[in-house]
């Protein structure tokens, strides 16, 4: 049940003990439990900060739960409001749920002076004990809500309890003096069951039955009896009356006894009717005569038939008779008061604008001929004289429904319905025959046509024809004009560029992910370390000089090595035997290679030692051809040197420890690594 | 006759089912039920069939088709199509369209006469669908939904449309297809109705969460129960009204 009468459902409310229990429980679960006085004072302090604040917010949660459940009055339904303020006054509610407000406030004021204590509670003792008058505070402001908590409980017992009355849907009111027979006929035209008993106020509160009437849902309210007083000497169970009866835009149906019956005259009923009348306005009123199996309208005595007279004297209101005793009538009681109801307010709502948005809705488009052609429908005469099916009949067709049930009964396994039974073949045997998708390797379904080699013949025929006859044939070059060239020229040197841009991009994302050749492994072509000199300023005449040299030396061994191998070659037809003297002979001239340079450096470097102390160059400068770069080498440096130059350290591996096991840290009760000494 | 039912729980049961005057396709379920109420109406009259489209179970949505002819979207497998082929009579034409717009259902709204359909749909496909139901062809839209396939529903004697559809292209679209028609809603309020109604010229077959007045409007409009539309339309003129507004 999500809502009842259009009030939304509402949690139920503890009693003020069970409110505390649920609420120093919940603190209990919630926040640590264990602390110890040798802790940091701030963390004791926390602790218990914590667990009051925690208190705190549960009660604000809670009582804030039930604040905004509960529906203000002033925002519901007038008819709902009222009822409830007829039913629960008003006063009393908004002072229970104000109460209520009062208390969070009240103890949300004390979470926070203790919370202002506990900052300045220096030891656990006194911190535990700040918190245990804060929780008691709470508790004792929560005790105080005894009442208000009682009496919202037992409201929403009694909301929840409401019937469903939705107070914008088409309604039939029925109202009149106790006992008339108003819950007996209620009874009668739906499936509500109230009470009826032979006394009065038998009803005593408001009760709803639903009918189909029209292809539509009708609300029939059933109220309490109403006496003849004036409203303020009414009471609670007649006020619910009087209330739905101002504030439902309703059909209202005023039951009448003549066979006083029930206990009070005819002049009586009708004066009921005259001092209720102002709140019938602008609704459809039905005068029902109920119980007409013992007096009859037309059986009333004339002073009788004058009080009623006076009620009927106003045209706006329809008299029926009905019995619900024999239900005479009592259809046309219905249909009566439906129709009028219907009429009322399909009248209203053809005033409003929203008519304008069913307009389509209840308009037949009826076709105009646009030509001569006749459009039969075309229904098969086996529909006409076909058996409606029924259920309920023993000898109705048999489904496969009934073959499912009937297998998953007697627990033959699982139904799977045949759908080739009712296959439309030449012949019947053909039904269940195998057919396999493929063939040979070929799709049987494309050979479903027996024609299709033909066809496909035909056509080939057809395309060679037209390939013969140069119909498919075009010169390219008339086609292309200026014009095209330009674009294609364009579109080509887009490409390129597209090209060269992707082709850097993925060069950059390359490198990235995969390990780099360090540059002193790296084999660099003589012509490439030259450009990149030249580039940077540096003359590498020297080197290539040196780089010429050396290939002197290298381009004899191999002439010689080759003049070599000729010669072996012709001299013996047998090359593996030979092998082994040649890889030996190869790397002795390599070693005498390599011995030859170290010594001619060396003997460089022996001569620029020993010709100064001073250095020759600056050797800062070293690497370096211009002063820009040795600009921008000095601005790196000190760019890298920032971190260690502000935290005083002379690189990432300056690091000092002071003391490795300092004393105050290990000597003592406590055990080795519970403290960070950082 | 209208009869509410649903597909295992779901009531636009036009997705899983497909309704012409020759002919009826259900979808293959976990159970029978489904076609079994279908079977309770039809049986006799005409073949109802238990078929996939493309191995898929909507096939009311992947179809078109009338008393003439059916139209089927190109994943509809060999086998499908001989199954399909085996189980109709010789007289309705069975043809796969090689269409963009492939879930034929939402973009063809036929009778045995006449066809709306998707604005954006093949010439070629046009042509077919011209041949193989033999009606005539008009590009329209319903209420301007382009899917006029699920946003209508059609028989020779009437049609139901979007709820939406005003009162002047009511009377274009009735004077094109040259039934009468009506603007309403099934399924509780659903504008869907391709989706929540199958319908032919003697039966129609609706949701289960369509309310009476929804089913009286179905009836009504298309003669289901003998009578005129307009006359039943103007008795409940009141009812729906109330309803509406």
């Amino acid at each position: 049940m999500s809502s009842v009468a259009g009030l939304q459902r509402i949690a139920p409310v503890p009693t003020s003990a069970d409110f505390i229990d649920i609420v120093l429980n919940a603190t209990m679960r919630k926040t640590p439990t264990v602390i110890h006085k040798n802790f940091k004072i701030s963390r004791i302090r926390n602790f218990y900060m914590r667990k009051v604040k925690f208190t705190q917010d549960t009660f604000d949660e809670k009582l804030g739960k039930i604040i905004s459940e509960f529906p203000v009055l002033d925002n519901l339904h007038p008819f709902l409001s009222s009822l409830l303020n007829v039913l629960y006054d008003k006063n009393h509610y908004k002072l229970a749920l104000g109460q209520i407000n009062t208390a969070r406030h009240l103890i949300s004021q004390v979470s926070k002076d203790y919370n202002r204590l506990l900052k300045f509670g220096d030891s656990l003792y006194r911190c535990k004990q700040l918190k245990k008058a804060a929780l008691g505070r709470m508790a004792t402001i929560m005790r105080r809500q005894k009442d208000p908590l009682a009496y919202l409980e037992q409201v929403r017992q009694h909301i929840s309890r409401l019937p469903a009355i939705d107070p914008n849907t088409r309604t039939l009111l029925i109202c009149g003096y106790p006992n008339v027979g108003k819950s007996s006929f209620v009874n009668k035209i739906t499936r509500a069951d109230v009470d009826v008993q032979p006394y009065a106020f038998t009803t005593k509160s408001l009760f709803v039955g639903h009918m189909d009437y029209k292809y539509l849902r009708w609300q029939v309210i059933d109220t309490p009896g109403v006496l003849d007083h004036p409203l303020e000497e009414m009471n609670t169970i007649e006020m619910q009356s009087i209330t739905a009866l101002a504030h439902l835009r309703s059909a209202v149906l005023y039951f009448m006894d003549l066979s006083e019956q029930c206990g009070y005259t005819i002049e009586a009923q009708c004066k009921l009717f005259h001092s209720i009348k102002p709140l019938f306005t602008n609704k459809p009123t039905i005068l029902v005569i109920n119980k007409i199996d013992i007096v009859r309208l037309s059986d009333l005595s004339p002073e009788n038939r004058a009080y009623v007279d006076t009620i009927l004297s106003d045209k706006s209101v329809t008299v029926v008779e009905a019995s619900t005793y024999s239900e005479e009538g009592v259809m046309d009681v219905r249909n009566v008061s439906c129709d009028a109801l219907l009429a009322h307010r399909v009248e209203q709502k053809l005033k409003g604008n929203r008519i304008e948005l069913v307009a389509n809705k209840i308009h037949v488009a009826v076709p105009q001929k646009r030509d001569d052609v006749e459009r039969k429908p075309f229904i098969p005469d086996s529909v006409k004289d076909r058996v409606k099916y029924d259920k309920e009949d023993p000898n109705r067709r048999r489904l496969q429904r009934d073959e499912e049930q009937e297998m998953e009964l007697s627990g033959m396994g699982i139904y799977s319905a045949d759908t080739k039974k009712d296959y439309i073949l030449a012949v019947d045997e053909w039904k269940y025959d195998k057919i396999p998708e493929f063939l040979n390797g070929k799709n049987i379904a494309d050979f479903i046509d027996p024609d299709i080699a033909e066809k496909l013949d035909a056509l080939e025929r057809e395309e060679e024809a037209l390939e013969a006859q140069g119909f498919y044939d075009s010169d390219e070059s008339e086609m292309i004009d200026s014009d095209e060239e330009e674009y294609r020229d364009a579109a080509k040197q887009i490409e390129k560029k597209k090209a060269s841009i992707k082709k850097i991009s993925q060069e950059k994302n390359h490198l990235q992910n995969r390990p780099i050749i360090p540059r002193k492994k790296r084999h660099v072509t003589l012509s490439e370390f030259t450009t990149g000199m030249r580039k940077s300023g540096h003359d590498p005449l020297v080197l290539e000089k040196r780089a010429a040299r050396m290939m002197e030396g290298k381009k004899e061994a191999w002439e010689a090595a080759e003049a070599r191998d000729a010669a072996e070659a012709g001299a013996s037809g047998d090359m593996d035997i030979d092998m082994d003297g040649e890889p030996s002979s190869a790397s002795v001239s390599g070693k005498s290679r390599k011995s030859g340079k170290p010594i001619r450096t060396k003997s460089g470097m022996t001569v620029s030692v020993s010709s100064s102390r001073q250095p020759r160059s600056n050797r800062q400068m070293a690497g370096l051809a211009t002063v820009g770069q040795s600009d921008k080498a000095n601005e790196l440096r000190d760019f890298a040197q920032r971190l260690p130059n502000r935290l005083a350290k002379a690189s990432e591996s300056d690091r000092h420890v002071p003391i490795t096991r300092p004393k105050w840290m290990l000597a003592g009760k406590r055990k080795g690594g519970k403290t960070d000494r950082r | 006759m209208a009869v509410r039912t649903q597909f295992e729980n779901s009531t636009d049961i036009g997705v899983f089912s497909k309704l012409t005057n020759s002919y009826c396709l259900t979808a293959l379920a976990s159970s029978t039920n489904f076609y079994s109420v279908f079977e309770s109406e039809l049986a006799d009259v005409i073949p109802i069939v238990h078929t996939t489209i493309g191995g898929t179970r909507i096939v009311g949505r992947l179809t078109a088709g009338n008393r003439h002819g059916l139209l089927v979207p190109s994943t509809t497998t060999d086998q499908e199509l001989q199954h399909l082929r085996n189980s109709l009579p010789p007289s309705v034409a069975i043809q796969r369209i090689e269409e963009r717009l492939s879930a034929l259902g939402n973009v063809i709204a036929c009778n045995d006469y006449v066809a709306l359909v998707h604005p954006d749909i093949d010439r070629e496909t046009e042509e077919i669908i011209a041949d193989t139901l033999k009606v005539e062809v008009f590009r329209q839209t319903v209420a301007s939904n382009v899917l006029v396939g699920s946003y209508c529903a059609l028989s020779n004697q009437g049609g139901l449309v979007h709820p939406k559809t005003s009162r002047s292209e009511l009377d274009e679209l009735s004077s094109l297809l040259q039934v009468p028609l009506v603007a309403g809603t099934v399924n509780r309020g659903s504008e869907v109705i391709g989706a929540g109604l199958v319908v032919n010229d003697w039966c129609a077959f609706t949701g289960l969460d369509t309310t009476a007045t929804e089913i009286s409007v179905i009836e009504a409009t298309f003669r289901l129960q003998g009578q005129t539309s307009a006359a039943v339309i103007n008795e409940m003129r009141d009812s729906l009204i109330d309803h509406y507004a």
